[in-house]
């Protein structure tokens, strides 16, 4: 039992560290590890994957709501889209097969991959639309001398239809979508960079948790997976966001980009060769 | 209640919601693993190679779980970790859906009552599929 729990332990905790120091969260490298190293049933992974991107956003946004970054009402509005797409999604894996899992999968990795490379500076707008406005989502950042900086929100229509396929893609393939999510917020509602960040980390615990709930209901999650890839992966994640500060994270992310792009390969390759 | 006050209640209580309950469910997950190591190894071991084998055990029913840890079942430990660390969202959400009914705000009581039902559905769907 201690090989089987320190294995899990092991893959779990460096998944969660490679996610906290690269952005785009543990999910997205835990399930190709369970499915990869480990040999596990896609479906299983997915469900273990989902309980852990619980943990880590809850722990990970814990310091960004109490600093001030993460947008609150932009999160709650938003996450109306990512539910909806969360509870489909988890109730879809159930069915869907596992060759359109990986497939999805991997495409997922490619768009993480390239939203790695393309991460631009911000682009603050400063009238919001008329929704954003009612909905009072404008907010401050401070600027590089600590002065505040007033940001508006536009386009929350279609910012809120990408956050459906991203909540689809977390319960489908138990990722938090992270690297989508900042997309829409960032490119689409034009929010400061680093408050897309922090707000999507904190939506991520709503979305996953959703896609959770409907797989530990059916009961699709494998305690004895689910457990020990929890603990390692909020551990590997804390240990990431420590070391975070005192890393030069723009020399990895070519780094991170490779890593991806093999993951994706190799999740692409074992869905068509029916691996 | 004032926008600035609102938004202090959040900022102060949100964190420590969410660190409270995820360290309550970090220490259930351990202390099953402890518990099932200690007395229950090779209960684990067999339904690790059921589940690599794509047998998951099934459904987990809440009410038969407290029972069970009355019983000292130590896997049922684990169990109730996991529960436990689903309901951060959830008790997140509810903290604000009541926040913005004492504010009166009720355009984000509508959104936070969404994602709420939203989390209620998903896992009754869960339980019926």
């Amino acid at each position: 039992m201690l090989e089987i729990l320190s294995y899990l332990i092991a893959l779990a905790l460096v998944s969660g560290f490679i996610g906290a120091i690269s952005g785009l969260g543990g999910g997205v490298f835990i399930v190709p590890a369970l499915v990869i190293f480990a040999h596990m049933p896609m479906k299983v992974a997915v469900g273990a994957s989902l309980i852990s991107v619980v943990a880590t956003s809850a722990g990970a946004s814990v310091a960004f709501v109490r600093d001030g970054w993460t947008n609150l009402k932009v999160a709650m509005v938003l996450e109306c889209a990512t539910v909806t797409g969360a509870v489909v999604g988890a109730y879809l894996a159930g069915v869907v097969p596992t060759v359109v899992l990986e497939l999805l999968f991997a495409a997922m990795m490619l768009q993480s991959a390239y939203f790695t490379v393309t991460k631009r500076g911000d682009d603050i707008v400063t009238k919001g639309d008329p929704l954003a406005e009612r909905l009072e989502l404008s907010g401050e950042i401070p600027d590089e001398r600590g002065h505040p900086v007033h940001y508006e929100v536009v386009n929350v229509p279609p910012g809120g239809a990408l956050m459906v396929v991203a909540g689809l893609m977390s319960g489908l393939l138990g990722i938090g979508s992270g690297a989508l999510k900042v997309m829409a917020m960032d490119y689409i509602m034009h929010i400061p960079l680093k408050v897309s960040s922090a707000t999507s980390n904190f939506m991520i615990g709503v979305t996953a948790g959703a896609g959770a709930l409907v797989f530990l209901a059916r009961g699709d999650v494998a305690t004895t997976i689910a457990a020990p890839v929890a603990i390692g992966v909020t551990a590997g994640a804390l240990a990431g966001s420590r070391v975070l500060p005192h890393l030069k994270v723009e020399s990895l992310r070519i780094v991170f980009v490779i890593i991806l792009v093999l993951v994706a390969a190799e999740m692409g390759w074992r869905a068509l060769s029916g691996i | 209640m004032p926008k600035q006050e609102e938004d202090r209640i959040l900022r102060v209580w949100t964190p420590i919601l969410l660190r409270s309950i995820l360290i309550t469910a970090m220490v259930l997950l351990v202390a099953g693993l402890v518990l099932d190591y200690t007395y229950a190894p090779d209960y684990y071991v067999d339904r690790y190679n059921a589940v690599m084998h794509g047998q998951l055990i099934g459904k987990e029913k809440f009410g038969l779980l407290a029972e069970r840890i009355r019983e000292g079942n130590p896997h049922t430990v684990l169990t109730l970790g996991l529960f436990v660390l689903t309901l951060v969202p959830l008790a997140r959400v509810a903290f604000c859906f009541v926040l913005f009914i004492k504010e009166r705000d009720y355009v984000y009581v509508g959104l936070t009552a969404y994602v709420l039902a939203g989390l209620i559905v998903g896992m009754m769907v869960g339980s019926a599929g």
